[in-house]
């Protein structure tokens, strides 16, 4: 009797193993999703009344000849395993009523320990609204996620990052981005990495969304 | 003239349908002989039991009583019942039969018709070739056409054509102008004749038509399941 | 010009007579085919492709420390907190019994990440010994570099999926939090297609050092040679004090078992499905014998014999169903990746993998079973036609 119940219970044991284990040890899909968009659309935009969502890719949006005004826009090419030219990407379009008030998109991004998901909630201009990490992995995390940090993101465009090096890590001298300062002196790394996350999620959104305006 | 074999024999041949409790006689004490090469058409009002005695003489049916023998062999006797296949056997070797309505295949042509009895069995001599048949009917331009594309005298013809593939010793007609007017079944007395006279095929006929009935040698008229002559 | 015909040709074109009664029996019949060809290929797909993720698993057997499972899964699902563990010291206990081919053991430990999301998340890591480990999953294979083999380093191998998503290659860092400590990144491993893809591996004596589980193990793998008899080994294993063994074949068995209440309904539903068809085989050519009364007694009349009649009928009804199979095969080929896609919707637990697998044998077999039913289906409207006398059928001319 004790036998056939230890079999039973190790049988359900292993069936949540095989069924369960991946699943938590996972966090977000391939590509960069929000996790919970119910709860962030309506934080980001509190008069918003629905949202919807949609999907691209570089290679299904021009290939190539995209990606290559893309990488002389952003300063620095795609690199890695993981940036390529057939990541998904998913971008949420938020309505009030039937008008579209703003937009939410996300990138992965490279960090020191770990990678970095750059949350922009854009109006319908392009101008940052809000800026949110959604992950982040650095003993300094909680100075990167403080709001302080955030809101100096926010009026900012496409226009300001243009003249931003990414490779370089510096901006214009009396840019805007020149002004936002790193809390976490030891986080130089996953700064400027969500500098560059957020200059490639405007990038996007400015193709995927906003209408490419050639020349930009 | 020597005289020529007896091909078909029915000594008193009696046949009784039963109609819920009545017994009806359709045939009553009927007996006949039938030489090799006549021509003998049977005549009578409906339900004077001329067909019924065609199909019990060209084994489509048993008698109640009496004997009946095809070429010798006897076919049906008080002691005897064959089952179908060994009527099929008989049938096939010995007769062949035109009916009023004309059965032919809708989806095979004429030529596929005529030949459709060589698919179950081919008798020793049947025709090689159905063209110089068809071609004495008047079919001879008609060979691919469907049964649909074809008149009423067409159709009995190819009918004729395909009763006669196999080269039957007795071709049994009942009523084969009943659905023809006066010029076709002209015709197709016509051909009967030719056959007897000129092939020396034994025909047995059954018909309302008193002209086709002339064609024959012999005219046996029936009244109330009796022969009256 | 002049041959007559066979039967096999008159068969054929009777079936043209009514084209569209012949091609809706025909769709009938293509349809249970189908229905058929996916469900047995279902079955084969679906065994075939959980005994690959299990195989996949490296072992056959599987030991944790013993404690009520449900309340261990749940502490797994919610945190990986308060595991339980077993002495490293069962090691030994097991390699003693014959049969046992290789062991290697893990310690699964869990740290919340404060960082991960909106209100933080877990982060797992499995410890593994570099000795025994990669021998036990020597298919999978490396996007990038290769297992650590320092037993006390600081290094890491990490599953496609968890590389992607921390976007790690190799010679990055990744930091666990909560304890602090930095490895490195010595390989990312090839998507296989199992929980692998989102596991981080690290030696499992830096993993016991760094979390205070010196001597613990959360599970010990084992691999039992070919020529052992597993069942009994289990049972040695239960009398093993303080564990559960987890047999990786019982697995199967339970999901299986789990599959199978769905695959039970799905074979009634093909078998009624199989009943209608040959319901309407029946009826079609019975309809055909009736409508052409007349016309068999005709052929009795012009020599056929009943066995000829009967070979007649009997054939149209194997033509009906042969084409009607082709065409439920060609179905199930066809559209074999739409119907993986529908059972994966209904299905709690599909492995990875092709679901449905239909091949040639498969097809041959689907054949042979609705040839069997067109043999079957056609018996009675055969024997029917083959009765018919001649007089009943020209009877009706009247006398």
């Amino acid at each position: 009797m004790r036998k056939t119940m230890r079999k039973a219970g190790s049988e359900v044991l292993a069936l949540i193993i095989c069924l369960g284990a991946s699943c938590w040890l996972l966090w977000a899909a391939v590509g960069c999703e929000l996790n919970d968009p119910d709860r962030d659309v309506r934080r980001f935009f509190p008069e918003s009344t629905g949202y919807k969502t949609m999907y691209a890719s570089v290679k299904q949006q021009g290939g190539e000849p995209r990606l290559a005004r893309i990488q002389i826009r952003l300063g620095d090419t795609f690199k890695g395993l993981y940036e390529t030219i057939d990541t998904p990407y998913s971008m949420y379009q938020i309505l009030r009523g039937t008008e579209i008030i703003g937009y939410i998109h996300g990138v992965n991004q490279k960090g020191q320990y770990g990678g970095i998901q750059v949350f922009l909630a854009l109006d319908r201009q392009g101008l940052i609204r809000h800026f949110y990490f959604q992950k982040v992995t650095n003993r300094s995390a909680k100075l990167l996620r403080d709001p302080a940090f955030a809101a100096q993101f926010v009026g900012l465009s496409l226009q300001d990052f243009d003249q931003y090096d990414v490779n370089a890590g510096s901006a214009k001298p009396g840019s805007r981005v020149a002004a936002i300062r790193n809390p976490a002196p030891d986080a130089e790394f996953d700064f400027r990495a969500a500098l560059r996350a957020t200059k490639k999620n405007l990038i996007l959104c400015d193709i995927f969304l906003l209408g490419d305006i050639p020349g930009k | 003239m020597a005289a020529r074999e007896i091909l078909l024999k029915a000594n008193h041949v009696r046949k009784v349908f039963r109609r819920g409790s009545e017994e009806i006689a359709a045939i009553d004490d009927i007996s006949f002989t039938c030489r090799r090469g006549e021509f003998v058409s049977f005549v009578g009002p409906s339900g004077s039991g001329k067909t019924t005695l065609i199909n019990i003489l060209g084994c489509l049916d048993n008698p109640s009583r009496g004997t009946v023998s095809v070429g010798g062999m006897t076919v049906f006797n008080d002691t005897t019942r064959l089952s179908e296949g060994e009527l099929t056997r008989i049938r096939r070797c010995y007769f062949g039969y035109i009916f009023q309505k004309f059965y032919l295949v809708p989806t095979l042509t004429v030529m596929e018709n005529v030949l459709l009895p060589l698919s179950f069995y081919r008798k020793e001599g049947a025709a090689a070739d159905a063209l110089p048949l068809l071609n004495f009917l008047g079919l001879g331009q008609r060979i691919h056409h469907r049964p649909a594309e074809l008149s009423g005298g067409e159709m009995q013809r190819v009918a004729i054509a395909r009763a006669l593939i196999n080269k039957p010793e007795i071709v049994l007609a009942d009523e084969p102008t009943g659905n023809l007017d006066t010029q076709r079944s002209r015709e197709i007395g016509q051909i009967l004749r030719h056959l007897n006279r000129q092939e020396g095929v034994t025909v047995l006929l059954v018909t309302h038509n008193p002209l086709l009935a002339a064609v024959a040698q012999r005219t046996i008229i029936l009244r109330d399941g009796r022969i009256v002559t | 010009m002049t041959k007559p015909l066979s039967i096999y040709r008159i068969a054929f074109k009777n079936l043209q007579r009514k084209k569209a009664r012949s091609t809706l029996t025909l769709i009938g019949i293509g349809l249970s085919a189908w229905v058929l060809t996916s469900l047995f290929g279902f079955n084969q797909g679906y065994e075939t492709a959980l005994n690959k993720d299990i195989d996949n698993m490296g072992f056959q057997v599987l030991l944790t420390a013993k404690g009520c499972p449900y309340e261990a899964a749940t502490l797994m699902l919610k945190g990986g907190t308060g595991l339980r563990y077993m002495p490293e010291s069962v090691i030994s206990d097991v390699v003693r019994y014959p049969g046992i081919e290789k062991v290697t053991p893990m310690l699964m430990q869990a740290v919340f990440d404060p960082n991960k999301g909106e209100s933080g998340g877990i982060s797992a890591y499995l410890g593994v010994d570099p000795a025994s480990y990669p021998q036990l999953k020597a298919f999978l294979s490396f996007e990038q570099g290769s297992w650590f083999t320092d037993p006390l380093g600081y290094q890491a191998v990490m599953g496609y999926e968890a590389a992607e998503l921390e976007q790690r290659e190799i010679g990055d860092k990744i930091l666990i939090p909560e304890k602090n400590i930095e490895f490195t990144v010595v390989g990312v491993l090839k998507r296989s297609g199992t929980q692998d893809d989102g596991t981080i591996f690290i030696p499992i004596r830096t993993l016991q050092k760094e979390f205070g589980q010196q001597g613990k193990v959360t599970a010990l793998g084992i691999k039992v040679s070919k020529t052992a008899n597993i069942i009994e080994l289990e049972n040695k294993l239960y009398d093993l004090p303080d564990v559960q063994v987890v047999s990786m074949a019982q697995v199967r068995e339970t999901i299986m078992s789990l599959v199978s209440t769905a695959k039970v309904m799905v074979i009634s539903i093909a078998l009624i499905a199989i009943l209608i068809a040959i319901l309407g085989v029946i009826n079609t050519i019975l309809m055909s014998v009736f409508e052409r009364f007349q016309e068999i007694g005709i052929l009795k009349s012009m020599g056929a014999m009943p066995a000829d009649v009967f070979r007649m009928v009997w054939t149209e009804t194997v033509i009906l169903c042969l084409l009607g199979g082709m065409l439920g095969v060609g179905l199930a080929f066809g559209l074999a990746k739409i119907t993986d896609f529908l059972i994966r919707r209904l299905l709690p637990y599909a492995p990875t993998g092709s679901l449905v697998q239909v091949n040639l044998p498969l097809a041959l077999l689907i054949l042979v079973i609705v040839l069997g039913i067109g043999l079957i289906s056609g018996l009675y409207p055969a024997w029917w036609a083959a009765r018919v006398r001649p007089l009943e059928s020209i009877r009706s001319e009247g006398d």
